[in-house]
């Protein structure tokens, strides 16, 4: 609660800039000794700049990200996104850019929307009527919202890990193996293969290579999940969803997940959505706040969270509501 | 003062002790309402016991006096007095094992267009109907088979249906014959029409359980609705389809109006579909209150026995079976 | 991209069986209750509930049939139903964790699918062989045997799901298990209790096999219990399958009067359900 009264003076993003464009420069890399040890946690006086310190990350990711967002490419563009759930309106005019293998998170209170967002980009609210979307998201520059959208083929492109870990009621081979099969005729060492290589992604591989033909549902609940993402990997998507994916998980399992999201993001561009607002800041790159169906701010993960432009983003983090 | 505690202490005491009185009348009441739902609890397993022991006692006569060969003789000659079971039984597994094989891929059709394929809104009607459909009672089915169906069979279907497979190797003897209308190919369709409506209420109710997350999980990885259904949904449901068929197999083994009209009351077993034959249950209700002499009848409850056998056992089976896949599921 | 073509058509195709078992499934219903109506309408007149059935060749029509199975409809749920609801009851709250419950809900399973001819054999055998004759009685305790393990079934499913906290509160003040039962969870399951009973009239008021050698067939009418009765379904196997055309007209009014009474019972009961859900 302390630095609410100190806040360091911040060039106040302006109402259209939904992005804010940061100058590399004025961002002090961290020192051997400036960090959050050094900090102990707290902010420092006003007028100086923020240390990162006010959040706690795994010591191995880079508190800075190697590239500005001006050099990031976009892997999905949504521009003035709307959403309805029969008459009410669930998403206002959202516009955001997710950047290719970079974890971007979505936080805000319940209800705000963050879900109802990650589903239409892979246009999984097709499924059930009275929901429709209007707008455009662009995967790669093309209109996944537009009727002529093939929804399999979008759906091998973007994958989604659900809430509840769902394995299918197959073996564990078999949950893997049955995505690559949609799409590929292979030898079954091929298969094999392949297996082995989405549970090594997903962490999953030296739990359960003496018992492929189990039940995928004799695994633990962390297990069933990481199966779930070797799943999705397994179909080589371009973009993960994962909506609250630790969310039924106990800490030992969400932290196993969370290493192997930082590992995954050198390969996939991920969305997360979560509850969660320390893993938002323990594993994205950048985090989109929404609140009521609006994006309030969409920023650098860092930034958002020691400086927020925003007062209502800063009375979620630290708290206030939600 | 003192009086006024004496008093109360009395007024207590009085209050105590009408409690007492009041929960003790409780207990008994309690204890004799206990005893009485027991009884009745005890009733139900006295029940299906008096049933397998008055069938066995009113079989014997018939049992000792053919023994095995009862099973493996055609005759049925109610003047020498000489049965033999074996037309009923293959009637009836021949028209079950007809109705079956329509009803059972129907069903689990229909099922799948409600839960993924229909208009939410006609949902619940459709839903509904079929659930008042099957408690249509089985004599309706019956009538309009020998009226309505058996007539359009004799002068439409059957006749061309014998010329097509006149040269046909296997087809020619199972489609031989005259065209009768009645027979065991027309009980065992009318029979699977009967049975419809209940698999595909529970196959339906079955497929319902599967969670959303589960087949958005599956959509996920884009598989086609149809993938959906055959490889996740059918193996999440297969216990309870499983029940639903056993049960519906069970009716269409007991089910005797729905046949007796149509299946033609011929104690004879000709390999050919279109030929009259019997079922236990047609044999029973056709023969029992002409029976004269005690063998005759006697012969009769045998046949009843053996049905109450068979569907006891494909009951158990069924509950069995679903036992174990529980528990091999974890 | 082949393989996907593949996979597009082969969904199209089996769910387009789908849309085909509806269609031929359903038609087939829609086929057999549109002629129920057409035929059975044909003969409905007053004369069939104010005459009685007639000899063949002669007109008349169904009083004595539906006086008779209104009749052993009632003794059979008067005697059924409140043994299945008193067996249920044991199932749900006093014996719910017992060994009797897991053996006698297996058995109740058997008896719930059980052939109803093998029913009427039993009560045969018990009863019309030791009175000597056919009568009213034996075919309404046969109807009996049928109604006691839907009720028992429904009971005790209504039973299970009056939950655990109204029961704890009741006994919280000290009412006897007895009590709570009576007034509580009762009174909870009411909707559900009476939706059984329903469901099991209308299951009883269209079975022949049972009757068919307990209460027979008369062709008169007659209220005595003790003596053969006649009842729509009877009625109805007998004059189908007979050569008058008059007795097949009436077959037909009979069965659309028992598919009518079932469908406004089975209605009934689902109307009922709704409600008690929507509370």
């Amino acid at each position: 609660m302390t630095y609410l009264g100190e806040l360091p003076e911040w060039e106040e993003a302006s109402n259209a800039e939904k992005m804010p464009q940061r100058d590399g420069a004025a961002v002090p890399a961290p020192e051997a000794g400036d960090g959050p040890a050094a900090n102990g946690g707290e902010f420092a006086g006003a007028g100086e700049a923020p240390k990162f310190g006010a959040v706690s990350k795994p010591p191995s990711a880079p508190l800075v990200p190697s590239k500005t967002q001006a050099e990031l490419e976009h892997k999905v563009t949504i521009r003035n996104l709307n959403f309805y759930y029969g008459e009410s309106q669930a998403l206002k005019n959202v516009s955001l850019p997710i950047y290719a293998k970079q974890v971007t998170a979505f936080i805000g209170p319940s209800g705000c929307g963050k879900s109802t967002l990650l589903r239409i980009l892979n246009r999984m609210y097709d499924l059930y009527p009275n929901q429709r979307a209007e707008g455009e998201v662009l995967l790669d520059g093309v209109n996944i919202l537009r009727r002529e959208q093939d929804l399999n083929l979008l759906r091998a492109r973007v994958g989604m890990v659900f809430q509840k870990p769902t394995p299918f009621p197959m073996t564990i081979h078999d949950n893997i193996a049955f995505g690559i099969k949609l799409y590929h005729k292979l030898p079954k060492s091929e298969l094999r293969d392949r297996v082995e290589s989405a549970l090594k992604q997903a962490a999953l591989w030296e739990e359960v290579k003496d018992k492929l033909h189990a039940s995928g549902l004799s695994l633990s609940g962390g297990q069933q999940q990481r199966l779930c993402i070797a799943r999705t990997v397994a179909i080589e998507p371009e973009v993960i969803l994962l909506d609250e994916p630790c969310s039924a998980l106990d800490p030992i399992s969400t932290a196993k997940i969370e290493e192997t999201i930082d590992e995954l993001k050198q390969e996939y561009t991920i969305a997360i959505v979560t509850h969660n607002m320390q893993q938002a800041a323990r594993v994205s790159d950048h985090t989109a706040f929404m609140y009521l169906g609006e994006l309030i701010e969409f920023g650098d993960t860092a930034h958002l969270f020691t400086a927020p432009a925003k007062t209502q983003t800063q009375n979620y983090i630290t708290g206030r509501f939600g | 003062m003192a009086d006024g505690v004496a008093v109360d202490e009395v007024r207590l005491g009085q209050t105590e002790a009408h409690l007492a009185r009041v929960f003790a009348g409780l207990k008994f009441r309690n204890a004799l309402f206990h005893l009485l739902t027991l009884a009745c609890a005890w009733a139900v397993l006295l029940l299906l016991g008096g049933v397998i022991v008055s069938l066995v006692i009113g079989a014997l006569p018939s049992i000792r006096a053919f023994g095995a060969g009862f099973y493996t003789t055609e005759v049925w000659n109610p003047v020498t007095e000489k049965f033999g079971g074996m037309a009923p039984m293959y009637g009836t597994i021949v028209t079950s094992t007809i109705a079956m094989a329509l009803a059972v891929p129907s069903a689990f059709g229909i099922a799948i267009f409600l839960t993924e394929l229909c208009p939410f809104r006609l949902r619940r009607p459709i839903g509904i109907a079929i659930e008042l459909l099957a408690g249509i009672p089985s004599i309706i089915f019956g009538i309009w088979g020998l009226f309505v169906f058996a007539p359009f069979l004799q002068e439409h279907v059957q006749p061309p249906l014998i010329a097509l497979f006149a040269n046909v190797p296997v087809l020619s003897t199972l489609f031989a014959g005259p065209p009768y209308g009645i027979g065991v190919l027309t009980a065992g369709i009318v029979l699977a029409i009967m049975v419809l409506p209940i698999i595909t209420s529970i196959s339906r109710d079955v497929f319902e359980t599967v969670p959303d997350m589960l087949k958005e999980a599956a959509y996920g990885v884009g598989c086609t609705t149809w993938e959906v259904v055959r490889f996740v949904v059918i193996p999440y449901t297969r216990i309870g389809l499983l029940g639903g068929v056993m049960l519906g197999l069970g009716r269409a083994l007991g089910e005797t109006m729905a046949v007796t009209f149509v299946i033609g009351n011929a104690h004879r077993i000709k390999a050919s579909l279109l030929a009259p034959g019997t079922t236990i249950s047609a044999t029973i209700a056709n023969e029992f209150t002409e029976a004269v002499g005690d063998l005759y009848t006697s012969a009769l409850i045998q046949l009843g026995l053996i049905l109450f056998l068979i569907t006891f056992i494909i009951l158990a089976i069924s509950r069995y079976m679903l036992m174990r896949m529980h528990i091999q599921e974890g | 991209m082949a393989i996907y073509d593949a996979r597009r058509r082969r969904s199209k195709f089996f769910l387009g069986l789908c849309y085909v078992f509806v269609a031929v499934g359903l038609g087939w219903l829609a086929l057999i209750l549109g002629t129920l109506l057409i035929e059975g309408f044909r003969g409905l007149s007053p004369a069939v509930f104010t005459e009685m059935t007639p000899p063949p060749g002669a007109e008349g029509g169904l009083l004595n049939a539906i006086a008779g199975s209104l009749i052993m409809t009632a003794i059979g749920v008067i005697v059924g139903a409140p043994l299945g609801m008193l067996a249920g009851t044991y199932m749900a709250e006093y014996g719910r964790y017992s060994k009797l419950t897991v053996v006698v809900r297996f058995i109740n399973d058997i008896l719930l699918s059980a052939p109803s001819i093998v029913v009427g054999l039993f009560v045969y055998e018990v009863m019309v062989v030791s009175m000597g004759h056919f009568s009213a009685l034996a075919g309404a305790m046969a109807l009996a045997v049928i109604v006691l393990p839907v009720v028992v079934r429904t009971t005790e499913d209504m039973l299970l799901l009056v939950p655990h906290t109204l029961r704890e509160a009741a006994s919280a003040l000290g009412m006897s298990r007895s009590i709570v039962i009576a007034k509580v969870a009762y009174r909870a399951a009411r909707a559900g209790l009476i939706t059984g009973v329903l469901l099991a009239i209308a299951r009883i008021s269209g079975e022949t096999a049972p009757l068919l050698f307990t209460a027979l067939n008369n062709q008169f009418f007659s209220a005595d219990v003790f003596k053969p009765m006649a009842s729509l379904p009877v009625v109805i196997f007998q004059f189908a399958l007979s050569p008058y055309k008059e007795w097949q007209q009436l077959a037909w009014t009979g069965a659309l009067l028992i598919t009518l009474a079932v469908l406004a019972l089975s209605i009934t009961a689902r109307a009922l359900q709704t409600q008690r859900n929507a509370k």
